[in-house]
């Protein structure tokens, strides 16, 4: 964790520019969110901000039970 | 009286003084800040100790508060200021800001937020997760009504001349919506492919990213915009209105002005003929700028955008008298013919073949003029962006040496820079401070240019340094050809003799300042035939202002009418800056262009386009400066049209009875104390946080460590963190850390069963009823406390703490203890607002800053200020069921005083 933490307010600015990126890591199937990081090649804390609002807005939704090493994998939610 | 009692905020003691005055019979006005009631009570997972849900208790008197009949409620609102009259009453001033939302309207379905393309901190959830400028602060608001969060107009936007809102089309770029920001600009102007390649970009001057990188490439954006239209959709998706109109309009000319008035008075229905003299349409943007600049198929998609209207041009039609056309039947007229007449330099020899207008020599070209300039020298006179486009095609046209002479020094060219260096780069020898003062030739054809040098001299009208001859300076050049461009000037001279239209001495129209109205009624004039040679994007917005008033004089409403409304003030680019404590490097991108030696050989476009993920890059560098960046989308989302960007904050004037103050406190914000790691550190977090983590509209799907996602097991709390801490400020317990660390452990317990959970404490004060109860429980279920105060907070490579701390309770000795999540109990400050309300007294603060209770034993929340009182923690740190007890006292007492009053 030697990432320098970048202020919320410019990481979360990012979300409407990086919110494909998102979505385009889960094209081959659900991630936790270090899985999605690094196919997106960006920080695993920044990267857990733009998971959560795609999240938040429904574009993604999360599969019920953890994986062994306590992590959710993260899904695209499909549009009927 | 408009109101026997103001409560200044809606928080839990806000709410239950305005519920108890209102049941007793008073008239009660409740004033929040925020858009919804409810206060920190709303944001919390459960009370203690009775683990009851804080929302079941808090919405139902949310509710009951909205709803009371005594109860008016005044949200997203904030008292400026309290005076105190004479009889003992109290005059109040409020400002109620605008939401852009129709509350009448508004559904609460939230469809403006999930369209919005804005995304900042969502203050609700402690800024774990983003909202959008149009939000509902949560699912239980009350009311639940949308806001659009905006703090004045973004730079970019309030330069635009055409108010074309440029935040709003980059941040549709941003988010992937192409079509959206070209949708978006043609609110605005019909013609986005010409000014994305000749546009003077004012708003590229004024973008805040400027202070930092280097301002966003506006303009390009806007190309990039029109280019991904026009590529896909060849022909407009939209004919003409539904309704017409049995009012016609004539307008004379189809360049930019021309096009954009015909644009807006045919959307409105109006039946619209452009008159244009030349043999076809677009004036200066298909007439004079070379097409390595603007194609002529740009120009000619844009234009489609107009007669997909219904609009009709008659090109080769040469209007020469305005009152004829009114005879013909046209109800109004808008003359925008440009300025399409060289100006001429008065020196001897200009009338020898080989020395030619500007516009001449530009429209030959443009209209397929066989020039052949090769291994000819060509000398261009002026400074402006037509004589760089004048030397530029020279040079296309094969010129093997080609000049330009200017009288001042680049510093006061009024080309645009980028044209400049272009100009140069293709081997255009600059020759600034120098002017031709004679042409001479042999049998009538020139030969050599005599120049002269200048210096810079006092500044001039313009403002310009007044160019100033050198005496004995005098140099020739040997020369086939000289382009004069010095200025254009309109060629209207038959309106002011068949019209009697009345002229300036530059030979330009004069109209009325605000309707651009002329001298005749109904004729109306913009762009360069009124201000002289202008660029694009200024003869667009004349066309545009020039269409709101003649639709005014159309529908037979006296002119000028109401005043338009005004934009937002524009919000200061150093605050903007001043949001974030510091800012990545997002160099704006290298400028593509085709290598100059490639470019001069034909009339291939120079500027390169944006790939889709350069383009999303560059608007990605948006600072959001405006907030909302007036994208539309909620609009177009809003299925209720509850959207109404007309909104200001309005100032209401009240008078009241008595005042109570319920505006609550603030948290501790963690950062000060930077052995905690709370800046750097993802999963430090707060115990505010972790509540929202608990809560059922947790912004997770559970708890979750901040840094990765990771299911936490090992959760450490550390209590008084910013209370009972000298080296902050804040001596004083906050009273309620000790409780709401316990529940939350109890919470995590439930929701995680397998987590380890410590909590570092210095001493655990259960005072109220059944507290220690609690704490002895929360101890029975596993929860390990640890009693030391902590040191330091370290991050371990795997994002793990490691807290260190001393053990008391142990062997004294510092102990380091490995967690994968820290909360951090913070304290309860003073919410110094408060103090500052009255005018012409002073609200008393106690030794803390807290509003002082002049008697707290016998008469708690009773002020300095009789008439005045203070509910729950606005006066000290206190639990919720103390603070409702409060503001019962608080209430009571400002009755009494609204008895007194009335007496």
């Amino acid at each position: 964790m030697n990432n320098k933490v970048r202020d919320p307010r410019e990481i979360m600015r990012d979300e409407m520019f990086m919110r494909d990126k998102v979505l385009a890591a889960l094209n081959d199937g659900p991630k936790t969110v270090p899985e999605i990081a690094e196919v997106m090649d960006y920080p695993v804390s920044e990267v857990m901000y733009w998971v959560m609002a795609a999240r938040k807005y429904g574009y993604i939704e999360e599969i019920k039970e953890p994986t062994e090493d306590d992590y959710f994998q993260y899904k695209l939610v499909k549009n009927e | 009286m408009n109101y026997d009692i103001l409560v200044v905020g809606g928080g839990i003691a806000g709410m239950e003084s305005a519920l108890t005055l209102g049941d007793m019979g008073y008239s009660v006005l409740l004033v929040e800040k925020e858009p919804t009631i409810g206060g920190k009570m709303i944001l919390l997972s459960k009370v203690f100790p009775t683990l009851d849900c804080a929302s079941c208790i808090a919405t139902p008197k949310m509710a009951s508060t909205f709803h009371h009949s005594q109860v008016t409620t005044m949200t997203y609102s904030e008292v400026n200021d309290i005076r105190k009259t004479p009889k003992g009453t109290f005059q109040v001033s409020i400002n109620k800001k605008a939401t852009y939302v129709d509350f009448d309207k508004c559904t609460g379905c939230q469809r403006c937020e999930f369209a919005c393309t804005v995304a900042i901190p969502d203050q609700y959830n402690f800024d774990l997760v983003g909202r959008r400028s149009a939000h509902i602060a949560f699912d239980q608001a009350v009311p639940k009504k949308a806001v659009i969060e905006r703090y004045g107009s973004s730079p970019c936007s309030f330069a635009c001349p055409v108010s074309m809102q440029p935040h709003g089309y980059v941040s549709l770029i941003r988010s992937g919506l192409f079509d959206e920001a070209l949708e978006h600009i043609l609110k605005f102007v019909p013609i986005p492919g010409s000014l994305g390649r000749t546009c003077s970009a004012p708003c590229e001057n004024e973008c805040a990213r400027g202070e930092l990188e280097g301002s966003l490439p506006i303009r390009q954006l806007k190309r990039f915009a029109s280019d991904h239209y026009y590529e896909k959709y060849p022909n407009p998706k939209y004919g003409p209105p539904g309704e017409i109109l049995d009012k016609k309009v004539a307008v004379v000319g189809s360049g930019p002005a021309g096009l954009t008035a015909a644009y807006f008075l045919a959307k409105d229905g109006y039946k619209v003929t452009i008159f244009e003299a030349e043999d076809r349409p677009g004036g200066m943007l298909t007439l004079t700028i070379p097409s390595y600049r603007l194609p002529s198929e740009v120009v000619e998609r844009d234009i489609k955008n107009v007669t997909a209207l219904g609009v009709e041009i008659k090109t080769g039609h040469r209007v020469e008298s305005l009152t004829e056309l009114k005879n013909d039947g046209f109800d109004a007229v808008f003359v925008a013919c440009g300025a399409m007449q060289d100006t001429k330099m008065k020196v001897e020899g200009e009338d020898l073949a080989g020395v030619v207008g500007a516009v001449d020599f530009l429209k030959g070209v443009n209209r397929g003029d066989k020039i052949d300039l090769t291994g000819k020298t060509v000398v261009v006179v002026g400074g402006g962006n037509v004589a760089i486009d004048s030397a530029r095609v020279a040079r296309r046209l094969g010129a093997s040496k080609v000049y330009i002479q200017y009288r001042r020094s680049r510093a006061e060219m009024p080309a645009f820079d980028v044209e400049i260096q272009d100009a140069i780069d293709e081997d255009i020898e600059m020759q600034y401070l120098k002017t031709p003062v004679r042409f001479t030739g042999k049998d009538g054809k020139l030969a050599k240019v005599e120049s002269i040098s200048m210096k810079l001299g006092d500044p001039d009208e313009s403002g310009r340094r007044r160019p100033v001859p050198v005496e004995g300076s005098e140099s020739s050049i040997k020369v086939d050809l000289c382009i004069v461009a010095i200025g254009q000037r309109p060629d209207i001279a038959s309106f002011a003799d068949n019209d009697k239209s009345k002229l300036t001495r530059w030979n330009t129209l004069v109209v009325d300042s605000t309707t651009l109205e002329t001298n005749i009624p109904g004729v109306f004039a913009g762009g360069d035939v009124v201000s002289g040679a202008a660029t694009v994007v200024e003869a667009a917005h004349a066309g545009a202002h020039a269409a709101v008033y003649m639709k005014r004089y159309l529908r037979g409403e006296q002119l000028p009418g109401e005043p338009l409304q005004q934009m937002l003030p524009v919000v200061d680019r150093n605050e903007v800056l001043k949001r974030q404590s510091e800012y990545r490097t997002l160099n704006p991108g290298k400028r593509k262009e085709l290598p100059p030696k490639e470019r001069v050989s034909d009339f291939s476009e120079v500027e390169l386009p944006f790939t889709d993920d350069e383009a999303r890059y560059e608007a990605g560098r948006c600072l959001d400066c405006g907030g909302c960046s007036r994208c539309g989308q909620c609009v177009v989302a809003c299925q209720a049209d509850a959207i109404d960007f007309s909104m200001r904050d309005e100032i209401k004037e009240l008078e009241v009875g008595s005042v109570v103050i319920s505006t609550g406190f603030e948290l501790f914000n963690p950062s000060s104390k930077i052995q905690y790691g709370y800046d750097h550190a993802p999963n430090v977090i707060t115990a505010m946080q972790m509540d929202r983590l608990l809560a059922p509209t947790r912004p997770y799907n559970t708890v979750l460590r901040p840094s990765d996602g990771k299911i936490p097991d090992n959760i450490a709390y550390v209590l008084c963190a910013g209370s009972r801490d000298c080296q902050v400020g804040n001596e004083l317990c906050s009273r309620v850390c000790c409780m709401y660390s316990i529940k939350q452990a109890q919470l995590i317990m439930g929701s995680l069963p397998l987590a380890d959970i410590t909590i570092y404490y210095i001493d655990i004060r259960a005072f109220g009823k059944e507290f220690e109860e609690f704490y002895q429980q929360a101890k029975q279920m596993g929860v390990s406390f640890v009693k030391g105060k902590v040191a330091r907070i370290e991050e371990g490579d795997n994002g793990n703490l490691i807290v260190q701390h001393e053990n008391i309770a142990g062997d004294g000795k510092s102990e380091r203890t490995e967690h994968d999540l820290v909360v951090l109990s913070v304290g309860m400050l003073p919410n110094q607002d408060a103090l500052g309300l009255l005018s012409g007294g002073e609200i008393e603060a106690d030794s803390h800053h807290y509003v002082k209770e002049v008697d707290e034993d016998h008469s708690p929340a009773r002020t300095s200020l009789e008439g005045i009182y203070v509910a729950g923690t606005a006066s000290a740190a206190m639990d919720i069921p103390d603070t409702i007890l409060h503001s019962g006292a608080a209430a009571a007492l400002a009755a009494a005083h609204v008895e007194r009053v009335k007496k």
